[in-house]
C-alpha cells in the first residue's frame, strides 16, 4: 500500500530516535526536528481494535490534540508549539519544552517547605485553568505530571505550560468542567498528600479569575459526592 | 546569505535558503518560476518571520510528496502554499510568493527577520492579542501552519 511506504520515513525516524515512553495510546520520542529539541508523540495502531475503527479513531484523537493546543494557545496559554503532524502515521511533532520540571516533581522537591512559592504556583494554575475553561476546553487528564514549569528566559516568574490534550474535548457544560477539576483534585491530593489547603488555594484563584466559575465549583462539589461518572439510574 | 538544513525525516535532502535584495526583475523572475524554470520556491520575505518558518513548509511538502498528497502541481509550489494559514492556493500565491513589485525575493536565509512584515503577518495568520503577549510571533505561524488541514 502506498501509505506504508508514506508513513516509512517517519515511522524510520522514530526508530532511529530515543524512546522516551510507552503508553497505552501512544508511544513519545525525544529527537531533533528541523534542528530544534523535539518532542514526537505517535498513536500507534491497536491491534485489539478493528482496522476502520482503529484507524478512525486515532486519526480523531490526533486531529482532536492538535486543535486543542491551538485553541489553548490563541487564548494565551502556553502549550508546546506543534512543529508537524503526519496523518499516515499519526504522529506529532512538538517542541521539546528544555529546562523544564513537571509540577509534581517541583512539588515534591519542595518537602511542603516554600509555602510562598506553593501557593503562587497553586494560584497560578487556578488562574490558567479558569482561562482553559473559559475557552470551553476540557483537558481530560489533569495532574501534576501534565503540567510543566519553564524557567522564564527573563523573568524570574516561571511559566506554567499545559501538556497533553489526547484527552481533551470542547465543552461549555460546567458538569464537564466540574469533572476535570475533580479529576485533578484526586491526581493531586494522592500525588502530594497534605496538601488540601493548597488545592483549595488553586480553587479559589480558579473562582476569583472566571465568571463561569460558580456554577462549575457547585458541580464539582456534586460530583465530589458521586464520583466522576454520572448515575444512569431514572 | 545563505542557509542550508538537512530534514532529519528526510536524510538526503537537503533545503538551502537564500535570500536576495535589491531585486529588480521580479515580474521576469516569476514568470520563470511559474513556467518551471526554476528549481526552488519564490518567497516574499516581508512574510517570513524565520527560515525556519521555510523549513517547516518544506518539510511538509517532502511528505506530502512523499504521500501523494499535495495540493497543488510542484514540490515548490507546495511549499508557498504550505506557508500559508489557509487552504485557498491562489491566495497563498498572491501573499507568500513574489509580485513583480517586489524588490526581494527569498528562496528556500538567515537574519530575514528584519524584512518580515510583522503586522502583515499577525494580521494574516490572526494571532491573537492574548497569544501575542504569551508566546513568540514565530511559535504561533509555526502552529497555524501545521495544523491548518484540520481546522
Amino acid at each position: 500500500m502506498a501509505d506504508e511506504k508514506v508513513s516509512n520515513h517517519v515511522v524510520q525516524y522514530l526508530n532511529s530516535v530515543e524512546l522516551l515512553k510507552q503508553g497505552a495510546e501512544a508511544r513519545v520520542y525525544r529527537g531533533k526536528f528541523l534542528g530544534k529539541p523535539t518532542i514526537m508523540k505517535e498513536r500507534f495502531s491497536k491491534l485489539y481494535r478493528h482496522p476502520t475503527l482503529d484507524e478512525k479513531l486515532t486519526h480523531r484523537r490526533t486531529v482532536q490534540e492538535v486543535r486543542s493546543i491551538l485553541r489553548c494557545r490563541r487564548a494565551g496559554i502556553s502549550t508546546p508549539v506543534v512543529y508537524f503532524v503526519d496523518y499516515t502515521s499519526h504522529c506529532i511533532f512538538l517542541e521539546d519544552i528544555v529546562g523544564s520540571v513537571t509540577v509534581r516533581d517541583y512539588i515534591n522537591s519542595t518537602q511542603g517547605s516554600e509555602t510562598k512559592c506553593l501557593n503562587l504556583l497553586a494560584r497560578k494554575m487556578g488562574q490558567i485553568l479558569a482561562k482553559m475553561h473559559d475557552e470551553d476546553l476540557i483537558h481530560g487528564d489533569l495532574t501534576t505530571s501534565n503540567m510543566l514549569l519553564r524557567q522564564g528566559s527573563g523573568g524570574e516568574e516561571a511559566d506554567l505550560v499545559l501538556i497533553d490534550f489526547g484527552l481533551s474535548y470542547i465543552s461549555s457544560l460546567p458538569e464537564d468542567k466540574g469533572v476535570d477539576l475533580y479529576v485533578l483534585e484526586k491526581a493531586f491530593l494522592s500525588t502530594h498528600p497534605n496538601t488540601e489547603v493548597l488545592f483549595d488555594t488553586l480553587l479559589k484563584s480558579y473562582t476569583a479569575a472566571s465568571k463561569k466559575a460558580p456554577a462549575v465549583i457547585k458541580k464539582l462539589d456534586e460530583v465530589r459526592l458521586r464520583g466522576r461518572k454520572r448515575s444512569m439510574v431514572g | 546569505m545563505q542557509m542550508t538544513q538537512t530534514l532529519e525525516l528526510f536524510p538526503g535532502h537537503v533545503v538551502t535558503q537564500l535570500l536576495f535584495k535589491d531585486v529588480k526583475n521580479a515580474a521576469e523572475l516569476r514568470k520563470s518560476a511559474m513556467a518551471g524554470e526554476i528549481p526552488g520556491a519564490l518567497i516574499n520575505p516581508s512574510m517570513v518571520v524565520d527560515p525556519f518558518q521555510v523549513l517547516v513548509a518544506t518539510n511538509k511538502a517532502l511528505h506530502l510528496q512523499k504521500a501523494g498528497k499535495m495540493k497543488t502541481r510542484t514540490l515548490y509550489s507546495e511549499i508557498i502554499f504550505n506557508l500559508s494559514p489557509t487552504n485557498n492556493i491562489s491566495e497563498a500565491f498572491k501573499r507568500f510568493g513574489i509580485s513583480d513589485s517586489d524588490d526581494a525575493v527569498q528562496i528556500p536565509v538567515d537574519r530575514v527577520s528584519s524584512l518580515s512584515d510583522t503586522a502583515k503577518i499577525k494580521k494574516l495568520y490572526k494571532v491573537t492579542p492574548q497569544e501575542d503577549a504569551s508566546g513568540s510571533l514565530l511559535d504561533a505561524v509555526i502552529c497555524r501552519m501545521a495544523t491548518k488541514d484540520v481546522l
